[in-house]
């Protein structure tokens, strides 16, 4: 680990990892670049794997946009096999964790990724930026990102990132700021043009105006959201205008079972048992089990969920889920006294067994 | 004005003759869920024909009649939705025997994305900027399943379709109304209306996304998050095709599809779900258009699903969901066919 190094340059965060990743794949220091890129159609972003440096000026770094989890992206590239030559990836720090926990789950490698990523001043809503003016809403970006990002206090990368671009800082920066957190990062610095290597503030003294807003912005999810979602009659209104897309599962980067639980024949009622059901209420909802879906998902992912916000961007009527799962996420994790995406050697809660443990929620 | 409904349904319970009626019910928070009533009791939270469509009726039904139900079950549902649930039967997905579809005079839905505002929309047939844009270039909005209850061209009554549905009348002692001429010109009116509507709209589709680069604009927000596939009543595999693991590439192949054109996009198979969903879905498509109301990027997936289907149903002259008794045409066969596809 290399303290503090800091890459400072006066172009623009685009046009700087533009140079950067320039001069690695042309150095052959990287086979592929992953980054967001725009595509033809105006206002629409994908991942992408890039190998010819000359398409290096269609990515848009750190964008606020989040069209797939970054997580989900690179676990398609890896999930059969890991990178044999080395690829320069820029992810949000939400998709770092995530992408360690797939990771952990047999579901991706890190093997030959070299991570840059930033000081994430959060996404902003898909749909925002599709049915509003773009320019308008990107123009004051802490008041009109995702509610996900607006309670997101580990939106610093931890350990597994190479470099961190200073994106949202507590003041605005005259001048590009990155810093070098891996020998190899240096190293790489230092073969760039017109940029200097200085020593600087760490990232988490430049932004901790930006975590003490964080902060309170949870503490008030985890308050108010005790009154809608707590308790099953507050749940069953809350989900009460879901459509069973089930977009929200697909969109989790956490979600990768190839076949879910819910879509088993198991989920599928006779039509005796349906209607005794019906008979000992007066009417029934089908199909049965919207609030089970809901419930299982939370109870599988709770543990390891990196509060990206994908769930709730995709919900076509726009059900809070990522304001459920992020509340109940915290609770779960604190007694788990785990933190996901934070270690690749952290082994999963539901992966262990203490004999004694828990003991305050037990009888 | 839906009385004559309600009095149906109550008196179907109340004599025994119906077990149980499956129909939206008004639910917390401006939702619709459909219900499956059995209690009498409980019509008075009924909501027939709600302002918008949450769940697909034909995949609420599929739900829980893979086998046949005891005793009769009413149905009420949405033209599209009985003409799905008759194209799931044929699948195999639901057991029509013992099931009554009643269908009404559609006024079509409001796009949930528009209701969720502040759900106080209400579908205007004779409005289509009320309406989902499939509804607005709907051509069957009436006459299907085995009862229809008409409420235009002066008419307030259940028409039987099926000797299933007149049965169902006669056991109840309901008598339909029998000159039906001003609501049948009624419906060929507006139906005159909506196919020109649809071949505008087909039109402007075929300009805008035409040959494979418009397949990749058009597709180019999808975000992968598959709730098209989801929520489309036709849709019914458990493990969808592209979903399996041996369709995987290794991080290799991905890298090689870059070097081809300098960059891949990845969720690689984007374009092939859509397409494949197309090419599957087809024939069976009932353009009620759950897809295209569910998506989150706004892409028309369902009219373009519906114009391709409008193409492969006219080629094999099938309806889909018209008639229980039309075999698929993809399970059928016939020596002497489509010639003019061949070399």
């Amino acid at each position: 680990m290399v303290e503090n190094s800091v890459l400072i340059s006066e172009s623009s965060t685009r046009d700087t990892l533009i140079h950067l990743l320039a001069r690695l794949l042309q150095n052959g220091e990287v086979d592929s670049v992953f980054a967001l890129r725009g595509t033809s159609q105006e206002g629409r972003y994908c991942y992408s794997l890039i190998t010819d440096p000359s398409l290096l000026n269609e990515i848009l770094p750190f964008h606020p946009v989040m069209p797939v989890q970054g997580a989900r992206a690179l676990s398609e590239l890896t999930i059969t096999e890991p990178f044999d030559r080395p690829v320069a990836a820029l992810l949000r720090p939400c998709e770092i964790r995530a992408f360690v926990e797939n990771v952990k789950q047999s579901q991706g490698s890190l093997e030959n990724i070299f991570i840059i990523s930033c000081t994430c001043p959060g996404v902003i809503p898909a749909s925002r930026l599709l049915r509003e003016d773009r320019e308008e809403v990107q123009r004051n970006l802490p008041a009109n990102i995702r509610n996900a990002c607006r309670t997101c206090t580990e939106f610093i990368p931890g350990t597994q990132a190479d470099m961190t671009v200073l994106i949202a800082s507590d003041e605005p920066q005259n001048s590009t700021v990155i810093y070098l957190h891996t020998e190899k990062a240096v190293e790489i610095a230092e073969i760039l043009d017109s940029c200097t290597l200085e020593t600087g503030k760490p990232p988490a003294e430049l932004t901790s105006g930006i975590l003490e807003t964080r902060k309170k912005a949870l503490k008030d999810l985890m308050r108010e959201m005790k009154a809608p979602g707590d308790g099953l009659q507050s749940l069953v209104s809350l989900f009460s205008a879901c459509i069973g897309c089930r977009g929200c599962r697909e969109a989790c980067p956490l979600c990768g079972c190839v076949l879910c639980d819910y879509e088993t024949a198991r989920t599928l009622h006779s039509p005796e048992l349906v209607r005794a059901e019906a008979k000992r209420k007066g009417s029934l909802r089908v199909p049965a089990g919207t609030l089970q879906f809901q419930l299982g998902r939370l109870m599988h992912i709770a543990p390891l969920c990196t509060a990206c916000g994908q769930c709730s961007d995709v919900c076509p009527v726009d059900i809070p889920v990522s304001d459920v799962f992020i509340r109940a996420a915290n609770l779960v994790q604190e007694s788990l006294n785990y933190s996901p995406g934070r270690d690749t050697d952290d082994t999963p809660p539901m992966a262990t067994f203490a004999e004694k443990e828990l003991l305050d929620i037990t009888d | 004005m839906n009385s004559i409904l309600m009095d149906l349904l109550e008196k179907a319970l109340v004599s025994g003759i119906v077990s149980s009626v499956m129909v939206p019910s008004r639910g917390p928070d401006n939702s619709f869920p459909w219900t499956l009533v059995t209690d009498v009791s409980a019509l008075n939270r009924v909501e027939p024909v709600p302002p918008v469509m949450s769940v697909h009726g034909a995949k609420a039904l599929a739900s829980f009649t893979q086998s046949m139900p005891e005793g009769k079950l009413l149905a009420v549902m949405r033209p599209c939705e009985a003409r799905a649930a008759i194209e799931l039967s044929k699948l195999e997905q639901i057991d029509l025997g013992n099931i009554i579809l009643l269908t009404m005079d559609c006024p079509g839905a409001v796009p949930l994305k528009e209701y969720g505002e502040d759900g106080t929309m209400e579908p205007d047939i004779n409005r289509p900027e009320t309406l989902r844009p499939l509804c607005r270039q709907c051509t069957e909005f009436t006459s299907a399943g085995d009862l229809c209850l008409a409420m235009h061209g002066g008419l307030r009554t259940v028409i039987p379709l099926t000797s299933g549905g007149q049965e169902l009348l006669d056991s109840l002692g309901m008598k339909a109304e029998s000159d039906t001429s001003q609501w049948k010109e009624w419906a060929n009116a507006l139906r005159g209306e909506r196919e020109k509507v649809r071949a505008e709209s087909t039109e402007k589709l075929k300009e805008t996304y035409s040959g494979l680069q418009g397949l990749v604009e058009v597709f180019s927000g999808c975000i992968s998050c598959r709730s098209c596939r989801t929520v489309c009543p036709i849709c019914y595999c458990r493990l969808c095709f592209i979903d399996m693991k041996d369709r995987r590439s290794p991080a290799s192949a991905h890298l090689e599809r870059s070097r081809n054109s300098g960059a891949a996009r990845l969720m690689s198979n984007t374009l092939l779900f859509h397409i494949g969903r197309m090419a599957h879905m087809s024939l069976s498509c009932v353009s009620c258009g759950m897809c295209e109301d569910a998506c989150p990027s706004d892409i028309p997936t369902g009219r373009l699903v519906s114009m391709v289907s409008g193409n492969t149903t006219e080629l094999f002259s099938y309806s889909a969901g018209r008639n229980p008794e039309d075999p698929l045409p993809l399970n059928t066969y016939q020596l002497e066919e489509l010639h003019e596809y061949e070399d």
